[in-house]
């Protein structure tokens, strides 16, 4: 459902298939999947601004790389911050994982926002604050349903799950097909690229 | 300063705040014109040419309405009159929205890059397009900066922690060396509320948390309140801002893919990505969404322009979209570089023809005088009231350029002697020291023979020959 609308070409590197889709708008999406299990294990995507200029990337899926020189970067969140990702889909359900919270469970409260069509983590005691989309939901136009959520806090991390709608389900595996597609029109060894001819 | 006498030597603390170092121009503020374009005697840092000043005027009013393009002024006057300051007056005039590209002519005679390449990134980086983009912004309240000098100074780098938070969280940043910077440019404490742009690292002051109203600081009238921010620091925010067409080539013309592999980096820009641009700047007007902002495009020294130049901006200054040109001259007849035709200030007769020229004439003593007030005030130099009309002396016999030179070599001086104030003891003493011009050449005519490759004389050479 990522690709759609735009030209993929897949690679195979370092144990990853690596899809990239650029679409006519000048977007751009990298996807990597394990090869071994298909697992997905980053996605992330980058627009263009009306100047032309990148925007930065942004991880739906995985972890961004800390990347700061401090002689000529301005500023970045401390390590010492909680850490949000969206992490490996849990069977049935997208899992999100905010780490490094150290307030005991009752401080959380995490639910839905109709209105905004976004999730909202809030604690009590005004340290942690987080709103966030679920870009599966958007791209298949579902709303969010407050059934579908639910929320643990373990080991200093607190997990967000929302179950999969069956629509989903359904668009996981026709894309899989699709992506098994484009890595099979010419067997792919390793460091080869799906590279068309001009 | 002055009682530094005892022997001790204490080291001098450094002033963190004034970064910009004091040019020959800085004293610079605006044009001084009136409501009615009338030039005030002194003001802003201007003094006479009250002509080329309203003419000055009368350009900058053309050029804020923006709608007539391609108009060329030609600044022309001796050498020290004025020309450069009107200029700057100008750029200064029209404010920071208005796109000012300043240029020498010499600049564009480049290995890296065509003449007509530089002369048309100069046109490009005077008008600009005035767009609304959205950027990635934090937003909230400062609840403390940390900032960790280390101990050996110098090659260890400054560490900082920022901590900002909203009505709802709480962040810590570390800083790089950029920050730290701005933040103590920008006089940044706790208390305050600030937007970052997380990208170029501006940070804008929005006012004082009302949460620290009551702390008994001592603080200026028009310290601004405002409320603590709401919900996530980071945020998307529309801006409007100004961008100038090269900046806009510059961003679109990466090459992308494995063709960067091959293009050398000539620093040229390809004219399809030009004129890709223009096309898209077109539509955007057409859509309402972005507004043409023309702006002024300033080349000194303009008789270093050649030929070549001179007829490609005889065809840019026709484009619809050019900007207003002003160009600045010393010379008088001369010959116009790359031909042996001779032709006034250089220029092509067919282009001075296009050009409203404006002239800028000798300072009178008084104003002279007036000049080098304003000079010892930005050059923080005091002076007795006699030194001064010895040095507006020097400057009518000699050159305003030599007296201003004076002003710091004499206040070093006085300084030695542990005077606070610049007597004429001091000035004789540095004219003494460094010769002007005039006293340079007549020391040549004299003493020509004792110098380097003078050791035959001339007559000699021909009957070497024989």
């Amino acid at each position: 459902m990522f690709r759609k609308g735009g030209e993929s070409t897949s690679v195979n590197q370092g144990g990853r298939r690596k899809v990239h889709t650029t679409y006519p708008d000048g977007a751009e999406m990298i996807e990597e999947f394990d090869l071994k299990t298909d697992e997905l294990l980053v996605r992330r995507r980058r627009g263009r601004t009306t100047l032309g200029k990148d925007t930065p990337w942004e991880y739906l899926v995985g972890e961004a790389p800390r990347t700061f020189a401090p002689d000529t970067g301005t500023l970045i969140e401390s390590g010492a911050n909680p850490s949000f990702t969206r992490s490996q889909d849990a069977p049935g359900s997208f899992v999100w994982r905010v780490r490094n919270l150290p307030y005991p469970k009752e401080t959380y409260d995490v639910r839905c926002d109709h209105e905004a069509q976004q999730v909202v983590i809030r604690t009590s005691n005004k340290k942690y604050f987080k709103r966030f989309e679920v870009p599966e939901l958007k791209l298949l136009d579902k709303k969010l349903e407050d059934a579908a959520l639910s929320w643990d806090y373990r080991n200093f991390t607190l997990i967000v799950q929302y179950k999969k709608p069956r629509e989903a389900v359904v668009a996981e595996i026709e894309e899989k097909k699709d992506r098994m597609q484009l890595a099979a029109k010419k067997t792919p060894e390793e460091g080869d690229v799906d590279c068309k001819q001009q | 300063m002055a009682e530094g006498g005892e022997g001790v030597k204490v080291a001098e603390v450094k002033d963190l705040t004034r970064i910009e170092r004091i040019g020959a121009h800085s004293h610079i503020r605006g044009l001084g014109l009136d409501d009615a374009l009338e030039a005030r005697k002194v003001s802003q840092g201007m003094v006479g040419q009250v002509n080329a000043r309203k003419a000055a005027g009368v350009i900058l009013s053309m050029i804020r309405e923006g709608a007539i393009a391609g108009r060329a002024v030609l600044l022309a006057g001796q050498p020290g009159t004025g020309k450069t300051a009107i200029a700057m007056g100008m750029a200064k005039a029209l404010g920071e929205e208005t796109p000012f590209a300043m240029m020498a002519g010499s600049e564009i005679f480049s290995m890296e890059m065509s003449k007509t390449e530089a002369l048309t990134q100069a046109f490009r980086k005077a008008i600009g397009v005035r767009i609304k983009e959205e950027t990635e912004i934090i937003e909230g309240e400062v609840v403390e900066i940390e900032i960790d000098r280390p101990v050996t100074s110098g090659a260890a780098p400054k560490m900082g922690k920022l901590t900002l938070k909203t009505t709802e969280m709480e962040t810590v940043y570390d800083l790089g060396q950029k920050m730290i910077e701005s933040l103590n440019k920008e006089k940044v404490s706790a208390g305050d509320v600030v937007t970052i742009d997380k990208a170029s690292g501006r940070i804008t002051k929005l006012g004082r948390s009302f949460a620290r109203s009551r702390d008994y600081d001592a603080m200026g009238a028009q310290t601004k309140f405002v409320q603590c921010p709401e919900g996530e620091l980071q945020k998307r925010k529309e801006v409007v801002h100004v961008v100038t067409l090269h900046e806009i080539d510059v961003i679109n013309s990466r090459t992308q893919g494995f063709l960067a592999l091959f293009a050398g980096d000539t620093g040229e820009i390809r004219p399809e990505v030009r004129e890709q641009i223009d096309a898209k700047v077109a539509e955007w007007r057409e859509e309402g969404k972005a507004e043409i902002v023309p702006g002024v495009l300033f080349i000194d020294e303009v008789h270093m322009l050649d030929i070549e130049c001179f007829s490609f901006l005889n065809r840019a200054l026709e484009n619809d979209m050019a900007p207003v040109l002003v160009v600045a001259t010393n010379r008088g007849i001369t010959k116009i570089r790359g031909t042996n035709y001779k032709s006034p200030h250089g220029i092509p007769i067919d282009l001075l023809d296009r050009l409203l020229i404006v002239t800028t004439v000798p300072y009178t003593e008084r104003e002279l005088r007036l000049i080098l007030d304003i000079r010892c005030e930005e050059e923080d130099v005091e002076m007795t009231e006699d030194a001064k009309d010895l040095l507006c002396k020097i400057g009518h016999e000699t050159s305003l350029r030599y007296s201003i030179h004076l002003i710091t070599a004499a206040a070093l001086v006085a300084h030695k002697r542990k005077s606070a104030e610049v007597e004429v003891e001091d000035i004789s003493r540095v004219y003494a020291l460094f010769l002007d011009v005039q006293r340079s050449t007549q020391f040549m005519v004299e003493y020509q023979e004792q110098f380097m490759f003078n050791e035959v004389p001339e007559e000699c050479g021909d009957e070497m020959d024989v």
